[in-house]
């Protein structure tokens, strides 16, 4: 009998320090087969990206709202987003994964490093049921003008499926075809979409145009454009 | 706890660690090839400019630091005229239409090339937006910023300045009208 409490209290203390580990998040249940993971940029969670997740679950998709900044406590720097424990990421499309749906990590600009690092930290076998969508991801280690670009070694991606969303209006976009070799080269496979007339982080923006104001109040709507195309269901 | 500790110190440390924009002097760097269309069709490189200082800055109409430093790129070519500085600007992965779009809302006397398929912009290494290299009467690059800043004034003005001062004399001797004409 005591070594059945023993059990059983080992078994409570395991499962706390698994859950302890998954950073915090807003959830926006749904009915239905999928399950989207937003992972916000390094500049946080947006009031049109609560919106957006929101307008998704309406639409029968899950969705969990990951700020790292806001969970970690972290400035609003690209270099935050590396010093994210990759180890809490993976925990966290685990228990996504144990949840039954079919689940697709979106990422946003360097948020895209925890979250690869964290699907390098998978077992194959998970990893192949994951999909990722990243918006202008910034994987570089340097970017000097003048000087090759050097990006981050993530980890073997292998069986990852990756779709990379590109906004045209930005500097990134000439260098795109590099970093989709460099993940490539990782073992993901690859694709891509380059979203006209916008800018990166087009529903965050100071001084945004029309185009941006209605695409933004639209997200939902090319996200699950672009699920159903890249065909990841 | 421990571990949130450890990442709130590595997010100080690295935000710390955090530099401001500035100018970075490079050691008289050979400069990739230049080659691009101006608006009206003509094809441009840097022999073009050979024996002047050259402000070749990389830009888009969409971005908005690049915007908010072009009209002091415009006083500078007004407090340049007749010295032998070019500024040239070079829009980067965008279609003369869009190019044209900007221009017709802002007024600027320095020559804007084309880079439609983005070829410069991969050729010069360029990540971010503005970027500016100012080459010295060799067409070595000498300086490269990354950011806006203020470019008839303060420490733009003054390295522009001592890239004149390393011209030949009589490159150096007032020319007539501007040398970047409208």
């Amino acid at each position: 009998m005591r070594f059945f409490r023993l059990l059983l209290l080992s078994a409570w203390a395991c499962s706390f320090a698994v859950r302890a580990a998954v950073p915090d998040h807003q959830v926006f249940p749904a009915q239905g087969p999928q399950l989207l993971l937003w992972v916000a940029s390094e500049r946080g969670r947006a009031e049109p990206e609560v919106h957006a997740a929101q307008q998704l679950a309406a639409q029968g998709v899950e969705t969990w709202s990951l700020d790292l900044v806001a969970a970690y406590f972290l400035p609003q720097l690209s270099s935050s987003m590396d010093a994210v424990p990759p180890q809490d990421l993976a925990d966290w499309l685990r228990v996504a994964q144990a949840s039954g749906k079919r689940v697709v990590v979106y990422a946003v600009a360097r948020a895209a490093v925890p979250v690869l690092r964290a699907a390098a930290m998978l077992e194959p076998a998970e990893r192949e049921r994951l999909c990722v969508m990243l918006m202008y991801p910034n994987l570089y280690t340097v970017a000097e003008p003048l000087a090759e670009p050097d990006f981050l070694v993530l980890g073997s991606l292998s069986g990852l499926r990756v779709h990379v969303l590109q906004p045209r209006r930005s500097a990134a976009t000439p260098w795109l075809p590099g970093l989709l070799d460099h993940l490539a080269k990782q073992g993901a496979a690859t694709s891509h979409v380059i979203l006209e007339n916008l800018r990166e982080g087009y529903w965050a923006r100071e001084t945004p145009t029309e185009f941006e104001i209605a695409e933004s109040r639209r997200m939902d709507a090319m996200l699950l454009r672009e699920l159903n195309h890249w065909g990841c269901k | 706890m421990k571990r949130l500790l450890g990442v709130c110190a590595m997010g100080l440390l690295l935000a710390g660690g955090a530099h401001a924009a500035g100018f970075e002097a490079r050691s008289a760097t050979s400069a990739p090839e230049l080659k691009a269309q101006d608006l009206a069709g003509a094809q441009k490189t840097l022999a073009d400019y050979r024996g002047k200082v050259v402000l070749l800055n990389f830009w888009a109409s969409w971005c908005p630091p690049c915007l908010r430093e072009m009209p002091s790129m415009e006083r500078l070519r007004e407090k340049m005229a007749g010295r032998p500085l070019a500024i040239v600007a070079l829009d980067s992965a965008e279609t003369a239409d869009e190019v044209n779009g900007f221009l017709s809302k802002m007024r600027l006397g320095f020559p804007i090339l084309l880079d439609p398929d983005g070829s410069n912009t991969k050729r010069w290494k360029v990540f971010a937006l503005p970027t500016t290299f100012l080459l010295d009467g060799k067409g070595r690059v000498r300086y490269v910023l990354t950011g806006p800043t203020e470019w008839d004034e303060g420490e733009a003005l003054g390295i522009i300045e001592s890239l004149l001062a390393e011209l030949p004399a009589k490159a150096k001797s007032p020319e007539r009208g501007p040398l970047t004409p409208k």
